[in-house]
């Protein structure tokens, strides 16, 4: 297993080298003047070739990116065009909070979708298979952003469950933190669910006819034990793959959930660096995201190699 | 087609069930709903009653009335129009970015794949850092560098979302590449490029239709995405997406807002995820071969069941473990009445000995042997007789039950070792499982005692083969370890279903003296079943003969080899030198084995037998005491056989 | 005391060793008020539009606004104005939070870099300064400036530590004089920033708190989210319909503050260069008929403004009661004008917007698109309006002015061919410019108001500023914040008095 892990992080260096050269290249493309944007039109000559200087945009582009990238590999992702606030700080202080509603979100799906796919693969064409499908089918339809509207219209604005915005860190308060999360993890984690669980159906549909199911209950192992463990083991298999491709997809989606919640994560950070042309920002962030990608990549290989022992090296 | 063929096709692919399950309709609802999408986009000026852009800032955030039926917006405009004209955005979006997504990917992903070499190397590596970055991401950046807009957001998504056609496009290449280099490699002379060419447009159109209407719907959600966040489209323009973001700020105030766009998207997305689906399974259906026969029925006609009849039954023996008698076991047809797969079946072990279940694939054999078990599929249902194992009828016993007595009195040992073993776990662990459960032993009890187990059925070694994994295995191997799995509990019958069919020949022999062994030192009974008459031969104190869901004769393995009685236990005993090829058409029996349902209505065989005459259209008892046999002219057969 | 403290350089650096420790502090509690606009800088000089509330609780004007809008020293004890020369006498015994002492050297130091950087601008008229002894300041104008002084109120007046003017990180960690230091360590960038008492503060009796914080909610529903919940004991908002909510909300309350908020659009590009139509006063004036200032106010501002055709309401002094209704909702007139336009068929242009005036510009197309002109709405960046206001990226813009603003500002802003928001430098028009020099010649109001009523009848005129409405300036409070005596609202101003506030 460490090996795996090993051979995973040598090949993951090439692919965040790449996604450098190809962010930094692509940033630098950026249509309009950094330091126009800066000091505006009314500043001097004089003051432009100081900011200019400043950000060091008057070196070739070669020469900004081994710098950036020398600094990068200790951790420091360079300044914000905007004001002095460092790229690593502002998303290390942000991370917390699109990570906690990520992996709430994750939660949720995979214990929706899990539930629901074998709920489902138990008794095919049954009603609550029916449901199931009929529910997840449609699940995949909804655009998170205004199941989370609805959410807040019913369980925050009505019903005054849980808080309409806002997000308070775990570290304040664990209680009122999993009550600002809950509303955008659920809204998040809707298409997931339903993802997963069409994914759990049609494994667990398949995996339920295969012989090593048949044979564990002719060895009088209880209908529970060869569905939780021995069939459930398997079915995961093709799960975990496309769990790892939809945690993708949630830290996509919790950028634009956030912005119903009006919760200060990852999005907003990213939509400000955007909309300002922020380009160390805009960089440090998709660094940070294909980091984590990178590592729920890994989370996920090693949960394949444990549930299915082919994957492993030998 | 009838539902039983619907089914084999839902374990196949993520298609929800219910789609091709008679849901024609949903289809058709889906398709109107994208056809009236199509409609209003087109006709939007015509058919909506204002213009999407007129405002009445006195008549803002009003209900549903005669003259606005979706009411008016925060500055008073229409909503039924802005919603109208939301379908002409939608679908000039999604058009856009699927088309350039096309565009960019496929001609990429055909190039790269005919390159291969450092073109293919870079091309990959920028698309695997492509994807590892979130979507919406990507398109975020994308816009940073075109500005906001429809347009500038479509192309964004369509760069996107190209890496999936690019991807499938240089699959396509490289699958048909092989197949070329192959065949030309044959035909010397013959252009690649050119072969290349002609067989990749047939083959990349079908995956490439699938991936559109995925990408479709994808397209739609993001698009409304990123209008929400204000990346997408500009208001004052009316796009779904920034109605919503619009509905957003007056949550409080109307939140009725939201309810139109959203529901718009929803429905849109849903009418395209469902068309593609049924797509997907059309084009699946012709790429992949056909489904697998997981059932034992695929077609058949609606038949009545079969009564038993007061056939003659097995003799009683004082020390028989297990005794059945008139087992019928039907499947539930559409019609409501089952049709039968196995009828009047009768029979009987007795402690230490081996009865054979001998007859082609289709006779119901394997199921005869689930059927006493108590597992066989949800659809199949048991309806006659009885199943008497150390004297109780199984039928009779509540789940707890039976599931107490399987594993402790009964345990089976199927065909494919490597497909029996649960891949999972490794294969120690699934003994000691069965051990811990039904015996309770400790976990240290039950790995010591499931090492005994593997080094008794003869694997060196064992402390260390228990821990390897069931693909870590020989096929002989793992079979061995599915023996010592099934007597681990010591049970006083043993089914065994083609243990050694799937293992090499000079393997098989190893396992039936396996078995031979085992069965001397714990004295269980055993029903072998096997279509190999060899085999059966081998192993079996006794044979009985399935054709068709019934036995059609029983007797003595010595007696039967001797002077079958049956013709068709002579057909299979002239096919046996044939038979140990593993492939076994029985050159000298012409036809195959009728289906369920398709039963001749006499006796069963009468269809392919050579002895047929006007008696064999009625229905024929199993007849006989110590030799059964079930043909009203075994008498003559016999004696002729015996010339 | 005071000097007790400034005195000794040795008690001063304990001091500031102790600055972290409550026991100094002599505030209890915590008030938290939510600001609607994003943090862009703490540097006042460098600071453009709102987002006054970060800086206060840090710096400190050389005057203030007193409570009928009147000019009150602060950390200035009294002026002279000697022709081009104003002479300003400042308090002494006053310290940053760095130690620095507080003199004449370093408010020259600070109105010179103000200067130097031309950001703030009501320092555009002033040349240079310099300390004419250790606590008097003279100011060298440039020429006649009968508002200096109200500059003096506001950014352009605060006083920043000299050691730091230089640091680039000023921008978050600001250093001045002010009851309370901004607590790097417990602010959270984009969320909240935190101040704490000021240990070295000259009048420790008016620091009432414990802890200040200011959120950044840019979000109205989220920031009305929070004062309802209580997250936040006050807020600011402009007249949009979480306004309207806090307003109807028993247990909240809606204040309005005096000065207001006057919502224009600005056609930069006056000279057509990127847009040819905006040189046409017909189109101009087209599009100020065009827009029905009621139903905007109704639909867009749930009925808190009103109607505005002039830089000032009624009440201010430069304010023009013969010019209402001069662009009186009529669109058959427009039309009327656009058709006897050079751009009959009508044009098209692009608007900067951001999220807070969205339904603004919304409703704004609306109104132009009937007259077959077509405004793309463009977003920028929440805190950058004023900033690329000022940039030719947009041939038009839209802007609040507040009306407590001297009306020299409307040369100063619009008007001057080096006028902050002219960036297509467009030279003003001969009357313009006399009108504008004239109100500048005396402090008096009511010598200046006849020229200022005239510039106000020749902008309505020019019609390159398009006024739309008036509201004023809204503070959402909590029950508890409006039961608070402690707390007065700065005049003119979306942020509250933190000297002498305390905690609810």
């Amino acid at each position: 297993m460490l090996r795996l892990v090993f051979r995973r992080l040598l090949a993951l260096a090439p692919l965040l080298f790449i996604v450098s050269v190809l962010t930094f290249s692509f940033t630098s493309l950026l249509p309009s003047d950094p330091v126009d944007l800066i000091i505006g039109d009314t500043g001097t000559q004089e003051q432009h070739e100081m900011v200019r200087e400043r950000l060091g945009l008057n070196q070739p582009i070669v020469v900004r990116y081994v710098q950036w990238l020398g600094r990068a590999v200790r951790g420091d992702l360079g300044n914000s065009f905007f004001n002095s606030v460092s790229v690593t700080g502002a998303v290390m202080q942000r991370l917390p909070v699109t990570l906690s509603l990520t992996a709430v979100s994750a939660l949720i799906a995979i214990i929706v979708g899990i539930a629901a796919g074998v709920a489902a693969a138990l008794r095919p064409r049954s009603w609550i298979d029916r449901l199931a499908t009929v529910g997840a089918t449609i699940g995949q339809a909804i655009p998170n952003f205004w199941f989370g509207l609805l959410l807040v219209a019913i369980f925050a604005v009505n019903l005054r469950w849980f808080p309409a915005t806002g997000f308070t860190p775990i570290s304040v308060s664990p209680w009122d933190w999993l009550r600002s999360v809950t509303l955008p993890a659920v809204a998040l984690g809707l298409s997931s669910s339903a993802a997963i669980a069409r994914q759990v159906r049609s494994a667990m549909v398949g995996v339920l006819q295969q012989d090593y199911i048949r044979a564990a209950r002719a060895q009088g192992l209880s209908a529970r034990r060869v569905i939780l463990k021995h069939a459930l083991t398997n079915a995961m298999v093709p799960v975990v793959a496309v769990l790892s491709f939809q945690i993708t997809v949630l830290l996509g989606g919790a950028l634009i959930v956030e912005q119903v919640f009006a919760i200060n994560g990852l999005g907003t950070l990213a939509i400000t660096a955007v909309r300002q042309q922020d380009i160390p920002m805009i960089q440090g962030l998709v660094l940070v995201m294909v980091g984590l990608v990178v590592i729920v990549q890994l989370a996920t290989d090693v949960i394949y190699g444990f549930l299915n022992p082919k994957a492993r090296p030998s | 087609m009838t539902a039983r063929a619907t089914d084999s096709g839902a374990t196949r692919s993520r298609r929800p069930r219910w789609l091709a399950g008679g849901s024609f309709v949903i289809v058709a609802v889906a398709a109107a709903v994208l056809a009236l999408l199509l409609f209003l986009a087109i006709f939007a000026d015509l058919v909506s009653p204002y213009d999407p852009l007129t405002q009445n800032l006195m008549d803002s955030l009003q209900g549903s009335s005669a003259a606005h039926w979706l009411g008016t917006d925060d500055l008073g405009r229409d909503v039924l129009s802005r919603l109208i004209y939301g379908c002409r955005i939608a679908v000039i979006a999604a058009a856009e970015a699927t088309t350039i997504a096309l565009l960019i990917g496929v001609p990429i992903g055909l190039f790269i794949g005919y390159r291969g070499g450092w073109w293919d190397w870079i091309v990959m590596r920028v698309v695997e850092a492509i994807v590892s970055i979130p979507g919406i991401m990507v398109a975020i950046v994308i816009l940073a560098l075109l500005g906001t807009g429809l347009h500038k957001a479509m192309i964004a998504l369509g760069i996107l979302f190209s890496t999936s056609f690019l991807r499938l496009a240089r699959g396509v290449v490289l699958a048909e590449r092989e197949e070329v280099y192959v065949r030309s490699a044959r035909v010397i002379g013959a252009s690649d490029s050119r072969i290349l060419l002609r067989h990749i447009l047939p083959n990349i159109a079908p995956p490439l239709i699938v991936q559109t209407t995925l990408t479709v719907g994808a397209v739609l959600l993001a698009e409304a995405g990123l209008s929400f966040i204000g990346l997408g489209v500009q208001p004052p323009d009316a796009s779904w997406g920034t109605m919503l973001s619009t509905a957003a700020a007056y949550m409080d105030l109307h939140p009725f807002l939201a309810i139109p766009p959203g529901i718009a998207i929803i429905l849109t997305v849903l009418s395209v995820n469902l068309i593609g689906d049924v797509i997907r399974d059309g084009i699946g259906r012709g790429i992949t071969v056909a489904a697998r026969h997981d059932t034992p029925v695929a077609r058949f006609e609606a038949a009545s069941a079969v009564e038993p009849s007061a056939a003659a039954l097995p003799p009683l023996r004082p020390d028989e473990v297990l005794r059945v008698e008139g087992l019928q076991v039907t499947v539930a047809s559409q019609d409501g009445t089952g049709v039968p797969l196995i009828t009047d079946l009768s029979l009987s072990i007795a402690k230490g000995e081996t009865l054979g279940l001998v007859g082609e694939s289709g006779s119901g054999k394997t199921l005869t042997g689930l059927a006493i078990l108590g597992l066989t599929s949800v659809a199949l249902r048991t309806t006659h007789g009885s199943i008497m194992l150390n004297g109780r009828d199984l039928r009779s016993l509540s789940q707890r039950e039976i599931q107490h007595v399987r594993g402790n009195e009964v345990a089976m040992v199927f065909q494919d070792p490597t497909t029996s073993l649960n891949p999972a776990f490794t294969v120690g662990s699934q003994i000691a499982e069965v051990l811990r459960a039904k015996k309770g032993l400790s976990k240290k009890e039950a790995w010591e005692r499931t090492v005994a187990l593997i080094d008794r059925v003869g694997i060196p070694r064992p402390e260390e083969r228990a821990r390897a994994f069931p693909h870590e295995l020989s096929g002989g191997m793992a079979q061995r370890i599915a023996i010592a799995r099934a007597l681990s509990c010591n049970p006083s019958l043993l089914i065994a279903d083609e243990p050694t069919t799937a293992l090499d020949v000079t393997v098989q022999q190893e396992i039936l003296d396996l078995f031979r062994d085992l069965q001397a030192e714990f004295g269980m009974a055993i029903l072998f079943v096997t279509h190999d008459l060899a085999v059966a031969a081998d192993i079996c104190d006794r044979i009985s003969v399935m054709y068709a869901g019934e036995m059609v004769e029983m007797a003595e393995v010595g007696r039967l080899f001797a002077r079958p009685r049956h013709p068709y236990t002579r057909g299979l005993l002239t096919a046996m030198p044939h038979a140990s090829d593993r492939n076994p058409p029985l050159p000298t029996i012409r036809g195959n084995v009728p289906r369920p349902g398709t039963w001749p209505a006499g006796c069963r065989f009468s269809n392919r037998c050579d002895f047929r005459i006007a008696a064999c259209e009625r229905r024929i008892p199993l007849t006989g005491t110590n030799r059964l046999v079930r043909c009203i002219r075994a008498e003559e057969l016999s004696l002729e056989a015996a010339q | 005391m005071k000097t007790w403290i400034t005195r000794s350089a040795f008690l001063a650096a304990m001091a500031l060793g102790l600055a972290g420790m409550p026991a100094w502090a002599q505030g209890s509690g915590t008030f938290k008020y939510a600001e609607q606009v994003k943090l862009i800088t703490m540097d006042p000089q460098k600071q453009s539009g709102s987002g006054v509330p970060f800086l206060r609780p840090a710096y400190e004007s050389l005057f203030e606004k007193g409570p009928k809008g009147e000019t009150v020293p602060l950390l200035a004890t009294g002026y002279e104005v000697d022709g081009l020369n104003v002479n300003i006498a400042l308090r002494k015994g006053v310290s940053f939070s760095n130690g620095e002492p507080f003199n004449a050297k370093a408010a020259a130091a600070n109105i010179n870099r103000g200067v130097k950087l031309g950001i703030v601008e009501g320092l555009k008229t002033v040349d240079s300064a310099e300390a004419v002894d250790e606590f008097t300041l003279r100011i060298k104008l440039k020429e006649f400036d009968p508002a200096i002084i109200n500059t003096l109120c506001y950014t352009g007046g605060m006083m920043i530590a000299p050691a730091v003017m230089d640091d680039p990180a000023l921008d978050r960690n600001p250093v001045g004089t002010g009851p309370y230091v901004h607590s790097k360590g417990e602010s959270r960038e984009g969320e909240v920033q935190v101040y704490t008492p000021n240990p070295t503060y000259w009048d420790k009796d008016k620091i009432g708190l414990a802890r200040y914080e200011v959120w950044e909610i840019p979000d109205d529903t989220a920031r009305l989210n929070a004062l309802k919940t209580g997250q936040i004991d006050a807020g600011n908002w402009l007249s949009n319909p979480q306004a309207a909510i806090i307003d109807r909300t028993p247990d909240l309350k809606l204040i309005r503050v005096n000065g207001g908020l006057n919502y224009h659009v600005v056609i930069s590009d006056r000279e057509g260069t990127v847009v040819p139509a905006f040189a046409d006063p017909l189109v101009r004036k087209a599009m100020a008929l065009s827009i029905d200032r009621e139903g905007f106010n109704k639909a867009i501002q749930f009925g808190l403004a009103a109607k505005s055709f002039q830089p000032y309401g009624p009440g201010d002094w430069a304010y023009d009661p013969s010019l209402e209704g001069v662009y009186e909702y009529d669109v058959e007139k427009a039309k009327a004008l656009m058709a006897q336009s050079k751009f009959p068929d009508g044009f098209t242009f692009d608007m900067p917007s951001i999220p807070v005036y969205q339904s603004r510009l919304e409703a704004l197309a609306g109104f132009f698109k009937e007259i077959g002109i077509t405004m793309n709405i463009v977003p920028v960046e929440p805190g950058t309006l004023a900033r690329r206001s000022r940039t030719t990226d947009f041939p038009a813009t839209n802007l609040v002015w507040n009306t407590t603003t001297d009306p020299k500002f409307l040369a100063l802003r619009y008007v001057y061919e080096d006028a902050n928001y002219n960036p297509f430098k467009t030279k003003p028009s001969e009357t313009m410019l006399a009108l504008a020099k004239e109100g500048l010649t005396s402090v008096e109001p009511e010598v200046r108001a006849p020229a200022y009523r005239k510039m106000a009848a020749q902008l309505a005129e020019e019609a390159f500023l398009i006024f739309v409405t008036n509201a004023p300036i809204l503070i959402g409070v909590s029950e508890n914040t409006a039961g608070n005596p402690t707390v007065v609202y700065r005049y003119g101003e979306d942020s509250i008095n933190l000297r002498g506030l305390k905690a609810n």
